[in-house]
């Protein structure tokens, strides 16, 4: 994803957020929108509406956050993916978005051992969930519960009845591979 | 510490996406200064997943990007508090966008339905009204044409009531032995009416004519038929009559009657 020719490097635009421009704001939006788009779908899979709500409320919050941002730490897409993935997420946990969907509460599942059958049937073909199939089953559970649920490596060791140090080292493991199939 | 085993860990990942615990992220950071290819190496990480996601990229819904530009431009700019609590808000609007949508969907069709009943209503009343109408306008005929025929009866029974009213009975003459008819004569006001009691049927060319005989000369005094819906026939007035005559007569009657087709003769008081 090329940034817009007004602004030639990420140093610039970030320069020109910072100055809350506008213009700069909306190159940003053109720029980096789909993608992020696409990652809070594929965790709010099932409710396009409420997808755009988030989306919405991301940008937002990029826009009034834009002074907390650490080039030292990190990219700024790294920085927005996270915003984005944590803006998601809440909305998952939400009190209102829970009572919506009592039927398909994860943990419940997991806990009678049909965890792997659940997350196939939450997976879609797009961005990292399509990666995410070529994975081990058991790998694949762990990074699915990880990051697009967003349980801790605590809850999911209780979850699934592993030490926590299993957990750590299969995440670890999974994102590994996950990177190789990215390239 | 073993960089290189360090970044093969995993842990550039894990940092990357979120998902290092708060320890292993100021681990993580801590380092980044000392090794400047930890550096290079999560920045490799992350241009990889933004090529990967801007790869994956979807087409966000329709007015977001609008919706975004309003909130940030109305947007304080230095003032981060009251920024936080604006997109709870903005769900608490789209909640009663769907409550008030709600209402007026109730409303709309409450409408609808109270616009059918009182078209019904309407409809109900008119076609009431109209039926009513018509069958005013029936009984009023109907009472119109019964007044009328009771107008008449009494009339007639006046005439016959009448003490000044003479009474001339017709017996049939040879050629119809049968023909009888009465003749009331009003000497006062020269009012002449009869009543048929039996006269044969004619062709429909043929009418009877009534004659009065003053002074040995017939004068017309109408015709008629042998059936008529009257009880009492008003004929034509005459001051003077000896006699009464009924003769058949082309329809219309005639100036003069045809003495051999007389079927009835009556003579009055005067022909004494």
């Amino acid at each position: 994803m090329g940034i817009s020719t007004t602004y030639n490097t990420e140093q610039e635009l970030v320069l020109a957020l910072k100055r809350r421009d506008n213009q700069a704001f909306s190159t940003l939006y053109d720029n980096y929108a789909g993608a992020l788009y696409s990652i809070i779908k594929q965790i709010i899979t099932d409710n396009a509406e409420l997808a755009g709500d988030v989306l919405q409320e991301v940008f937002i919050n990029i826009y009034r956050k834009i002074d907390t941002y650490d080039q030292t730490k990190g990219r700024l897409f790294t920085w927005m993916l996270n915003i984005a993935r944590n803006a998601s997420i809440d909305t998952l946990r939400s009190k209102s978005y829970q009572n919506s969907q009592k039927n398909q509460e994860l943990p419940d599942n997991v806990y009678k051992g049909t965890a792997n059958q659940s997350v196939q049937l939450n997976v879609d073909n797009i961005g990292l969930k399509k990666v995410l199939e070529k994975l081990k089953p058991e790998h694949r559970v762990l990074v699915e519960l990880a990051y697009f649920k967003g349980f801790t490596h605590e809850e999911i060791a209780e979850m699934m009845s592993i030490p926590l140090g299993t957990v750590k080292t299969r995440i670890r493991n999974a994102l590994l591979q996950l990177r190789e199939y990215l390239q | 510490m073993n960089i290189k085993e360090y970044i093969a860990s995993g842990i550039i990942e894990a940092y990357v996406l979120g998902l290092a615990s708060q320890p292993e992220r100021a681990e993580f950071e801590q380092l980044c200064t000392q090794y400047p290819e930890l550096v290079a190496a999560r920045r490799e990480f992350e241009e990889e997943l933004e090529k990967h996601a801007s790869e994956q990229a979807m087409q966000p819904p329709v007015g977001v990007k609008v919706k975004v530009l309003e909130a940030i431009t109305g947007a304080p700019q230095d003032a981060p508090a009251p920024v936080s609590s604006n997109p709870p808000k903005i769900i608490t609007m789209q909640n009663e966008k769907r409550g008030s949508s709600g209402l007026l969907r109730f409303v709309a069709a409450a409408s609808v339905i109270l616009l059918v009943v009182l078209t019904w209503f309407t409809y109900q009343s008119y076609k009431q009204n109209k039926d009513l109408e018509n069958s005013n306008v029936a009984l009023n005929e109907k009472l119109n044409s019964t007044q009328k025929i009771l107008d008449a009866i009494v009339n007639e029974t006046n005439v016959l009531k009448n003490p000044n009213t003479t009474v001339v009975n017709m017996v049939g003459t040879k050629v119809a032995p049968r023909s009888s008819a009465n003749v009331y004569w009003d000497s006062t006001n020269n009012n002449v009416f009869l009543v048929v009691k039996n006269m044969p049927q004619l062709p429909s060319d043929k009418q009877y004519q009534l004659w009065a005989l003053i002074d040995g000369k017939p004068t017309d005094l109408g015709v008629f038929d042998s059936k008529s819906d009257k009880v009492i026939l008003k004929m034509k007035d005459t001051k003077k009559a000896q006699a009464f005559a009924i003769t058949i007569e082309k329809q219309g009657g005639s100036p003069s009657p045809t003495l051999d087709s007389m079927q009835s003769l009556g003579k009055t008081l005067q022909s004494q």
